[in-house]
């Protein structure tokens, strides 16, 4: 049966799931917890909680690592149960109903992050050049709830009403390539976010260490963990890291010998990073 | 600032950081990911430590919004060396700003790995192991036990991680400080965080044109063409391509319609391919 009710409260937790990334980052959005509150809104906690065991091994390998986000599981999840146990059905239509509507709430989210979500970003750098922290506070909170939260929220509740055939419809109508334009866009966002990174860090002297780091990855296909360790042994080495360990102790034998550290600034002062300003 | 500026740091100050560093993923983008949550994390702090300049309070602020993305349950340790690193800086004028941010980057990727295969690899995988075995039966234990056996580490590590950050941060940087090493810390600093930088232009940003040129067995991608000039160099030309127009004074928000556009049109016309 379909009530406002219930719209409103799976819509309520599908925003609770999302919430996870403002508590903590606490699992709140994986299926094990979704299903086991979407079951309790249907009735049947019993079946929600073995429908959260299913879909969370269905998407076991989906989770954040690095630069990705996952993709749409909480209202996949969440919708697939409610449609299930309203019709009396296994897992397996959970998962069937679920996936349309999560390619939908996927184009949404895309829409969002490309679209809102920056206008709070920059908005953010506004408030920064005015030191104004409480703005900053501001745009973290509301830039979170109004591009991803609330969306999310909306596109649960509205689904479950129309049911999922609507949305399949819907899916269908969406040209293709408008779609998968939007995750292509999404593999080059963060080319943005690096070049706004850079502007703060390179300068003439130091843009020799961004070549040996792309080249690292490119052509050794060393990750980034493994660049950071190359990096840092190179830091070690450039500094004269042995001539600092020498101030404390005497005659381990490697490096020239500093023992006064005003020496090794006045070497150093060569590199001069103050008037690198970008 | 002549003046001894940065007053003490409590742990109740420490603590407002660990609370507001809840919401490290909350407003993540694609473009700076983890920024808006790292700055909004650091605002009470920051307000204290620059609390009689506004001008480096603002600068201090731009500093946080820069890109960041780490492990969250990890957070709270670059964190605990910011703020480390940032009271130094509003106490010694001789302090280079930019290593602050040098440092943070530079941790970016091995804490990453570290944390991704610990919570992600390990930690989650035996909460859903004990969690969905339960759960199967119907279980109401199921969900409650793999909240509880990802959430209690997760929380202690968030917890010890700012303080130890805090603390190893001050001593290092004191050290330094008092052996007139700065110079040398910004220099390996920007070396280390700059290769990584490097690193991640070429991993993060994906740019695949699937388009063909010739036919039947000869037949060979755009992007293997490029690739094989210098592999990966379509990233990072498309990365200086942004920097440019950033430099030549482009608002955000034509870069990211331009950058939606470009995604667009590439998969209209074929050229550009998912990823």
């Amino acid at each position: 049966m379909i009530t406002p009710v219930t719209a409103i409260l799976l819509a309520l937790t599908a925003m609770l799931a999302n919430g996870e990334y403002f508590l903590g980052s606490s699992m709140l959005s994986r299926p094990l917890i979704t299903c086991t509150i979407a079951g309790l809104i249907m009735g049947d906690v019993r079946t929600g909680i073995i429908m959260g065991a299913s879909l969370e091994l269905a998407f076991v390998g989906s989770f954040s690592i690095g630069a990705s986000i996952p993709p749409e599981i909480i209202s996949g999840s969440i919708l697939g149960t409610a449609f299930a146990i309203g019709a009396g059905k296994s897992t397996a239509v959970a998962l069937t109903l679920g996936i349309p509507i999560a390619s939908l709430v996927l184009v949404i989210k895309n829409l969002c992050f490309i679209f809102i979500l920056p206008y709070f970003v920059h908005k953010a750098d506004r408030y920064a050049e005015k030191a104004d922290g409480s703005g900053i506070g501001r745009m973290n909170v509301l830039g979170g709830f109004f591009s991803v939260n609330l969306p999310i929220g909306l596109v649960v509740g509205i689904s479950y009403v129309l049911g999922s055939p609507v949305i399949k419809t819907v899916l269908a109508a969406i040209p293709k390539f408008v779609i998968s334009g939007l995750g292509i866009a999404t593999g080059l966002l963060p080319a943005y976010g690096f070049a706004l990174l850079l502007k703060m860090m390179i300068n003439k002297h130091n843009a020799v260490f961004f070549v040996f780091g792309f080249a690292l990855a490119a052509y050794l296909k060393i990750s980034v963990t493994g660049v950071a360790i190359f990096g840092a042994c190179l830091a070690l080495i450039l500094t004269g890291y042995s001539a600092y360990k020498d101030n404390h102790n005497q005659g381990t034998g490697n490096g020239p010998k500093d023992n006064n550290g005003g020496v090794n600034k006045a070497q150093t002062g060569g590199i001069n990073y103050e008037d690198e300003e970008f | 600032m002549k003046m001894k500026s940065s007053k003490h740091i409590t742990h109740k100050d420490l603590m407002k950081v660990f609370w507001r560093s809840f919401t490290m993923e909350w407003a993540w983008n694609y473009e700076r990911q983890m920024n808006l949550g790292y700055a909004f994390s650091l605002v009470p702090v920051l307000k204290k430590i620059y609390s009689n300049s506004k001008e480096k309070l603002a600068e201090a602020y731009k500093r946080h919004l820069a890109f960041y993305n780490v492990t969250p349950w990890l957070s709270t340790f670059p964190l605990g060396i910011s703020i480390a690193m940032e009271e130094q800086n509003a106490d010694d004028p001789n302090f280079d700003p930019e290593s602050i941010n040098d440092v943070k980057v530079a941790l970016m990727g091995p804490l990453s790995g570290l944390g991704d295969s610990f919570f992600w690899g390990t930690l989650r995988v035996i909460a859903t192991g004990v969690g969905t075995s339960l759960a199967i039966q119907g279980n109401i234990l199921g969900p409650i036990l793999f909240f509880l056996i990802f959430n209690v580490p997760a929380l202690l590590t968030r917890y010890y991680g700012l303080f130890v950050g805090y603390n190893i941060g001050s001593s290092f940087i004191e050290k330094v400080q008092k052996t007139g090493l700065m110079d040398k810390l910004s220099y390996g600093a920007s070396v280390l965080g700059l290769s990584v930088v490097g690193a991640m232009v070429a991993t993060l940003v994906t740019i695949k044109m699937p388009y063909k040129i010739g036919t039947g067995t000869d037949a060979v991608t755009i992007s293997k063409i490029f690739d094989g000039i210098v592999p990966g160099i379509l990233t990072v030309l498309f990365t200086l391509f942004i920097f440019w127009l950033d430099k030549k004074g482009w608002k955000a928000a034509w870069i990211l319609l331009l950058i939606a556009g470009i995604g667009i049109f590439g998969a209209w016309t074929g050229i550009l391919g998912g990823i």
